[in-house]
């Protein structure tokens, strides 16, 4: 039955960032993450109260208060005071082709992980490794800030993802994991609120 | 007994796929809070038009003439062969598979192309580049579909593949049905040409299919738009009977239960018909080039199914 919830709990998640891709508005990405990161949050408790494990319950609701609620209300409330930041100008991929793209990586990663680390267990891990460069490809094919910053969140969310198919982290690292991940958006707000004054800068971003 | 079904489902689809279309121009004038046409409207544009004159361009050739009852020939075979009140083969049922369906589908719309080409009307052309650009993204995504419903259930029958959703439910609630049915509604948009795709309304005239037959007049135009409601009726019968709502059609040979279903098939219709509409409300048209992105993520999604059904097949 988990098995299956993770399935379709992954599935999900990668048509989301498929539809990450699709967007050129940073806000409709944010608002994505933001139902990425609810779906995780709820699977997180859904596994919580059946495994009765009082730690998980706690990190499914330090999930949901900070990367389904804070940081998208956060990073919404940045974009709103620089309104020309809103949008991605100019596409370094096409849309078109960047969804293609994701979708052979999905395909890639389940090819190199049957190839490769299929002693190791279950092809499961294949989707979280799948989520993962999906988010590596939307930090390369985007040179708006915000959207690179998404990218980084998804890729993190993945991380998320994988560590349920180990027997868990220690909840203290997984904490962990969620102070680091307010401290990036924090700086990459403020900076970003630094260099206001010019939008070409924010191609110095993405190196 | 099976000839006689047939029969009746060649005149259930010919009677009411004009009145499927006026509920659905009636919705979408009730969404916009105008008062909106009566639902027979459809019906007396028809009966207009068989009345009126038929002129031919002076340019064109007597292929022209040909196309409209062409064309509207094969998508009345097309009632014949697929699963739309019963899903038990019909007389005519055997004749064909999916795939042979598709390609009758794709004829009568090469031939309409081409009648647009031989009218020599410059909007016409444009029309036919449009719709055949879109058609050869299109296509693919429709024959990786099918493949997918093969792989499913082992065949290319649109009966066989009824019958196995209505009684597997693992089948019916897993992801590969899912990802499959939402990559058809993309397609069925397309195909029906609703708003995301083009709109034909009273503020702007669609160009993409409706310049198809800009030449036509008279009986042909009639033929031609008829042609076009059945299509898209049969379509709506396919999404709603073989992937998403393949619940109620009656297995085995009861007329008691062929002539209720008549009815929910035109409720399930009706349903499918309002959901149109409020999308058709909702989103507005989308540029020419961002039609590609659209079938882009038709396309990935039976991608994501295949995916799935290796994942979820190879001992997970």
């Amino acid at each position: 039955m988990q098995h299956n919830v993770f399935i379709l709990i992954g599935f999900i998640e990668i048509a989301l960032s498929i539809f990450m891709q699709w967007q050129n508005y940073v806000s409709n990405n944010i608002k994505t993450f933001s139902i990425q990161s609810w779906i995780l949050g709820i699977f997180l408790m859904y596994f919580g109260v059946l495994n009765n494990n009082i730690s998980i319950i706690i990190l499914s609701i330090l999930t949901i208060l900070t990367r389904a609620i804070f940081i998208p209300r956060y990073l919404i409330n940045t974009i709103n005071k620089q309104i020309f930041r809103a949008r991605e100008n100019k596409h370094k991929v096409s849309v078109s082709l960047s969804i293609l793209i994701s979708v052979l990586l999905a395909i890639f990663s389940y090819i190199l992980y049957t190839l490769v680390f299929f002693e190791f267990g279950k092809s499961l891990i294949s989707i979280p490794i799948t989520l993962m460069l999906q988010g590596a490809f939307l930090i390369m094919s985007r040179s708006n800030a915000y959207a690179q910053l998404i990218g980084y969140l998804v890729m993190e969310n993945s991380m998320f993802l994988l560590s349920f198919l180990f027997n868990g982290l220690p909840f203290i690292v997984e904490a962990g994991i969620i102070l680091d991940i307010l401290g990036i958006v924090m700086i990459g707000g403020i900076l970003m609120k630094i260099r206001d004054e010019d939008i070409q800068k924010e191609e110095e971003l993405y190196g | 007994m099976l000839f006689y079904l047939s029969i009746a489902q060649l005149l259930y689809v010919i009677i009411l796929s004009p009145l499927a279309i006026g509920i659905l121009n009636f919705f979408n004038e009730r969404l916009s809070s105008r008062g909106g046409p009566s639902i027979f409207q459809e019906y007396y544009n028809l009966f207009k038009y068989f009345k009126k004159q038929s002129i031919y361009p002076e340019s064109s050739s007597i292929f022209f003439a040909y196309v409209p009852y062409m064309s509207f020939a094969m998508y009345l075979f097309l009632t014949l062969v697929l699963p739309i009140i019963t899903a038990f083969p019909l007389t005519f049922g055997p004749v064909v598979d999916f795939v042979g369906g598709g390609l009758v589908f794709g004829a009568a719309s090469t031939l309409i192309k081409l009648s647009a080409l031989d009218s020599r009307n410059n909007y016409s052309i444009l029309g036919a580049s449009r719709s055949s650009s879109i058609g050869i993204f299109t296509e693919p995504v429709i024959l990786l579909i099918f493949i997918m419903l093969g792989v499913i259930s082992g065949t290319n029958n649109p009966y066989v593949i009824n019958n196995i959703m209505q009684t597997s439910t693992s089948w019916y609630y897993s992801l590969v049905h899912l990802f499959i049915a939402l990559a058809f509604l993309f397609v069925l948009i397309i195909e029906i040409g609703q708003l995301p795709i083009e709109s034909n309304s009273l503020n702007e005239l669609g160009s993409i299919d409706t310049l198809l037959i800009h030449e036509y007049s008279g009986r042909e135009l009639a033929l031609l738009k008829w042609g076009s409601y059945i299509k898209q009726f049969i379509l709506m019968n396919v999404f709603l009977n073989v992937y998403t709502w393949p619940f109620f059609v009656p297995m085995k040979l009861s007329l008691i239960s062929i002539f209720f279903y008549m009815f929910i098939n035109f409720f399930k219709i009706i349903i499918l018909l309002i959901i149109f509409a409020f999308i058709n409300s909702m989103v507005s048209k989308y540029r020419l080039f961002k039609i590609f992105d659209y079938i882009a993520i038709a396309f990935s999604f039976t991608l994501l199914a295949m995916l799935v059904f290796y994942i979820t097949t190879s001992g997970g």
